[in-house]
């Protein structure tokens, strides 16, 4: 039949065009199915400090001192918070963010690096980018539901769908119909 | 198929010129405990958003990004005032500014917004998904548009809260810490605005 040959061109080039994104959303798929595990888009790191006990002033002023005392880039601060009385956040860019006593000048300092790779096909994958971005999305959906029907559909006779592909596809079928029982049985 | 193969390539590759787009989606809860503190957040934080321009180092121009339906409301009610009297508050759509000082660490689905005073904070919740607010927004100053949500929870409501808070941000949860039952005021954020500078 002419139409499985077509079945198998589109099958094969749309398989080719799917590789990339293929690979990226699986890899982000790994990455973001143990969200609650760990974070998949960046890594922490906190050290801490002990700078003394800051002198009395304003927030701007120990804001400032904190600053040269950690010896960090003025120009990189973005502003401070008092979270408590006592405790004086001061934020930086690039996530950095340090946290001082000012009584006795200990605390912590905080920096944040994104993930390589992973961060990059996150974004992708759960769509932050939003935008056009979505319409890509939209034909990358399309195109993996084409890959699956002209995958099943492509063999005919014991190795296509009729034959064993049946049995294959049942099997595909069971574990998630299972999931779905299960989850409505509670 | 070569044709086929080109329009696709093309698709994506125009997907990814563009990047984020100016807006998105949204609607959704936000938070702000009144009762007992959960503890010191420890700053963690989520990816992308909606960014209209770079964020960085300061420098001469303001630098703004959009999330969601951006804001509309023309009025800045103050954090500490809704904070106070939450009741009068509950289910009014309001814009409220100040500094993010926090930022959802895994999905980027909330931020905090400081108020005037030590220690009085607001958070905007939006839905999973709906708008991301990047990790590296601490220290920006946000306008954020949102329906005032009032929930008063049980003691043990509060504990689990308390618990949850606690494993979102890695720090030991002690349910003996959570003696008398919290009171969540947040904004149910339908847009917001970061700015680099004030």
């Amino acid at each position: 039949m002419r139409w499985r040959h077509l079945f198998r061109v589109l099958h094969r080039d749309i398989g080719y065009t799917c590789v990339a994104l293929t690979l990226a959303y699986g890899l982000s798929g790994l990455a973001v199915n143990h969200i609650d595990d760990w974070n998949p888009n960046y890594k922490f790191a906190e050290r801490e400090v002990d700078l003394g006990p800051l002198p009395a002033g304003t927030l701007d002023a120990q804001e400032k001192f904190v600053v040269a005392a950690l010896e960090l880039d003025a120009r990189t601060v973005r502003g401070h918070f008092a979270e408590t009385e006592t405790l004086l956040r001061i934020f930086l860019t690039d996530g950095q963010e340090a946290a001082i006593d000012i009584r006795t000048g200990k605390g912590t300092l905080k920096t944040t690096t994104t993930r390589a790779v992973l961060f990059e096909v996150n974004s992708l994958h759960l769509n932050n980018l939003k935008g056009v971005w979505t319409y890509v999305a939209d034909i990358f959906a399309l195109a993996l539901i084409i890959l699956a029907l002209t995958g099943a559909s492509m063999m005919k006779g014991d190795r296509g769908i009729v034959g064993r592909g049946k049995y294959f596809i049942g099997a595909g079928l069971v574990v998630p119909i299972g999931f779905i029982i299960y989850l409505y049985s509670g | 198929m070569l044709r086929f193969a080109l329009l696709i390539s093309f698709a994506l590759g125009t997907g990814c010129d563009r990047g984020p787009s100016k807006s998105e989606a949204a609607t959704a809860p936000a938070i702000t405990p009144t009762g007992t503190p959960t503890g010191t957040p420890t700053g963690t934080l989520t990816p992308t958003g909606t960014p209209t321009a770079p964020m960085g180092p300061p420098t001469g121009a303001v630098k703004t990004t959009s999330f969601g339906a951006g804001v509309t409301v023309a009025e800045v009610t103050s954090i500490d005032k809704i904070l106070a009297t939450p009741e009068a508050f509950k289910g009014k759509t309001v814009k409220v500014e100040g500094m993010v000082i926090d930022v959802c660490p895994k999905r980027g689905c909330w931020f905090e917004i400081a108020g005037a005073s030590a220690g009085q904070k607001m958070k905007f919740k939006v839905t999973d998904g709906e708008m991301v607010f990047p990790i590296d927004s601490k220290g920006m100053y946000a306008s954020a548009q949102g329906q005032v949500s009032v929930k008063d929870l049980t003691l043990d409501e509060s504990k689990q809260y308390a618990e949850d808070q606690a494993k979102e941000y890695g720090k030991p949860y002690d349910p003996a810490s959570i003696t008398k039952p919290m009171q969540i005021v947040r904004l149910d954020g339908t847009g917001a605005v970061f700015r680099d500078k004030k």
